[in-house]
C-alpha cells in the first residue's frame, strides 16, 4: 500500500493529481466482533497515543448499503496512508480480516490527458481491495450504479502503474463504490 | 440538390422473425397475467392506470426528460456547424427529418437517441465521443442512433417498460402487504390469495424480464444493421464500438458492496434502468457480438453480395 505515497508525490509534482486529504476503510460488521463493536474506543489509542502517532483524525459512518466506514482525514498524505494502513492492520489483527472490503483514497484528478484538452479537477478515488491486494482507480460521474468515467480510469491506471503501484490487471474486478460517504 | 444513395443490405429475416416472436410472447405472457388477475377480481385497472401514466409521461416527454437528466444541451447549426452538418447528412441519407441535436459535456464517450417518432427525435453525443472518434466513425454512430429512431425503438421500449414496471410495482405492493397485512379486515382467507398472486407475479416478472432482454438485444442488432444501411459503412461502426468499448466494457457497472450483501429487491429491472433512450454502449448485447455481425456485413457488402 505504501507504493501510493511515491506515486502520489510524483503525480502531484507533475500536476496530474491533488490529494483531497481524505481516505476511508469500508467494512461489513457481522455484529459479533468485540473489536468492531467498540471500534471508536479501540482506534483512539492506535491513532492518537504513543510515539510517532500520526494523529490523523477519524470518524465512523454507515452508508446507504449498511456498510461501515472509518473515515480518516490528514493534510499529510504520507500520514494519511500510514494511518489507513495501521487501522486496516489493527482490524485484521483483531479477527475482522474477513470484514475488510477496501481502503479508498480520494484525489482530484487534473491530469492533462492525451487529447490535450483542458479540464477542471475531477473527483477520483484509488481503491485498494483487501482481497485482491491491489489498487484500481474509480471516477464516478453520477450517484447511480454504473455511472463512471471509464476512459479517465484507464488513463489514471496507466499513470499510477507507471509509478510502481500494483494495479489490478483484470478490469472485471474494478467494482465501483457509488455514494462514498466522504 | 444532392441525392444520396443508400446501399441495401439484405434484410436479416431471421432477426426480424425472432423479434416479432418475442414481442408476441411478451404480449401473450402479460395478456394471460391480466386474465388471471381479472379472474380473481384483483384491482388491476387502478394499478395499470398509475403505471400507465408514469410510463406515458416518460414516453411523451422523453426528449425533454433525457435532456434534463443527462445535462445535454441542444445546439444550433451556428454553435456546432460540423456536428450539425454531419447529422443533417445522415438524416438525408436515412430519408428522415432533421432531428434536434444535443451535446453533453462529458468525457465519457457515448451517444443516444430518443423521441417517439422521427418528427420528435433527438440525437445527443458527448464531448468525449467527438474527441475520440474519426469523422467516419462518428457518422456511423449517428446513423446507428437515427436507425433507432426510424425503427421506433422508443415505442417498443416504452411498452416493454410499462409491462415490466407494472409487475415490479405490483410485486413491491404485494410484498409490503404480506408483511403488514392490509386491504381491509378479512385477513384469514385473503392472505393465501395474496401469496398466490405474489408468486404468479414473480414468475411473470422473471419471464417478462427475459423477454425484454431478448427484445432489446434484437433492437440493438436491428439498429446496427439499418444504421449500416444508412451510412453504407458497417466497418466504421464496428471500429467505433471497438475503439470505445472494446476494453472499457470490461470495467463493471456493479458496486463493490454487492459482493458482500445481495441486494434484497430489485425494484427497477437492470435492463431498463432509468433510461428512456437507446444507449449506444449498453453492455447488452455484448459488443463483441455486434462487432462480429458488422464485420460480416462489411465483408458481404465488399463481395457484392446483397
Amino acid at each position: 500500500m505504501s507504493s501510493v505515497i511515491r506515486a502520489e508525490s510524483r503525480l502531484r509534482a507533475r500536476g496530474e493529481v491533488a490529494p483531497a486529504r481524505r481516505a476511508g476503510i469500508i467494512f461489513s460488521d457481522p455484529g459479533d466482533n468485540a473489536f468492531l463493536s467498540s471500534l471508536d474506543a479501540e482506534l483512539r489509542p492506535v491513532l492518537y497515543e504513543g510515539e510517532g502517532a500520526t494523529r490523523t483524525s477519524f470518524e465512523l459512518a454507515v452508508d446507504d448499503h449498511d456498510m461501515h466506514w472509518v473515515i480518516l482525514e490528514d493534510g499529510n498524505f504520507q500520514d494519511l496512508v500510514s494511518s489507513t494502513y495501521t487501522v486496516g492492520n489493527a482490524m485484521s489483527a483483531n479477527g475482522a480480516s474477513e470484514s475488510l472490503l477496501a481502503a479508498v483514497f480520494e484525489f482530484y484528478f487534473t491530469g492533462a490527458s492525451g487529447d490535450g484538452a483542458y479540464r477542471s479537477a475531477t473527483r477520483s478515488y484509488w481503491i485498494y481491495r483487501y482481497d485482491l491486494k491491489a489498487f484500481y482507480p474509480f471516477v464516478p460521474v453520477g450517484d447511480s450504479e454504473g455511472e463512471r468515467d471509464r476512459p479517465t480510469e484507464m488513463q489514471l491506471a496507466q499513470s499510477i502503474r507507471k509509478e510502481g503501484v500494483r494495479v489490478e490487471s483484470s478490469l472485471e474486478e474494478w467494482l465501483g463504490l457509488w455514494g462514498i460517504p466522504f | 440538390m444532392t441525392t444520396f444513395t443508400t446501399r441495401r443490405f439484405n434484410k436479416d429475416s431471421g432477426l426480424v422473425m425472432r423479434m416479432y416472436f418475442t414481442m408476441l410472447m411478451l404480449g401473450f405472457l402479460y395478456g394471460l397475467f391480466a386474465l388471471f388477475l381479472w379472474s380473481i377480481n384483483f384491482p388491476i385497472i387502478f394499478i395499470g392506470v398509475i403505471v400507465g401514466v408514469m410510463v406515458g409521461v416518460q414516453y411523451f416527454l422523453s426528449d425533454r426528460l433525457i435532456m434534463w437528466t443527462s445535462g445535454a444541451k441542444e445546439v444550433s447549426r451556428a454553435e456546432e456547424p460540423k456536428l450539425y452538418a454531419m447529422v443533417e447528412r445522415v438524416a438525408a441519407k436515412a430519408g428522415m427529418p432533421m432531428p434536434k441535436v444535443a451535446v453533453m459535456d462529458s468525457r465519457v464517450p457515448n451517444a443516444f437517441a430518443t423521441g417517439r417518432n422521427p418528427k420528435n427525435a433527438l440525437v445527443a453525443v458527448t464531448v468525449g465521443i467527438c474527441e475520440r472518434l474519426s469523422e467516419r466513425e462518428l457518422e456511423a454512430v449517428l446513423a446507428h442512433e437515427m436507425a433507432h429512431v426510424r425503427n421506433r425503438d422508443m415505442r417498443v421500449l416504452a411498452i416493454a417498460n410499462f409491462l415490466v414496471t407494472l409487475t415490479s410495482f405490483l410485486m413491491t405492493m404485494l410484498f409490503w402487504n404480506m408483511l403488514f397485512g392490509g386491504f381491509g379486515g378479512r385477513r384469514d382467507n385473503q392472505g393465501g390469495v395474496i401469496m398466490i398472486v405474489f408468486l404468479v407475479t414473480l414468475v411473470v416478472q422473471f419471464l417478462g424480464q427475459l423477454l425484454v432482454l431478448a427484445l432489446t438485444r434484437y433492437r440493438e442488432y436491428g439498429a446496427d444493421h439499418s444504421g449500416a444501411e444508412i451510412s453504407g459503412d458497417p466497418g466504421a461502426l464496428a471500429s467505433a464500438l471497438e475503439k470505445i468499448s472494446g476494453v472499457m466494457a470490461r470495467i463493471p457497472d456493479e458496486d463493490l458492496r454487492r459482493l458482500q450483501s445481495a441486494s434484497a429487491f430489485m425494484i427497477i429491472p437492470a435492463a431498463l434502468k432509468g433510461e428512456g433512450g437507446m444507449n449506444l454502449f449498453s453492455t447488452h448485447p455484448p459488443v463483441e457480438e455486434r462487432v462480429r455481425r458488422l464485420r460480416e456485413l462489411e465483408k458481404r457488402a465488399r463481395m457484392g453480395m446483397r
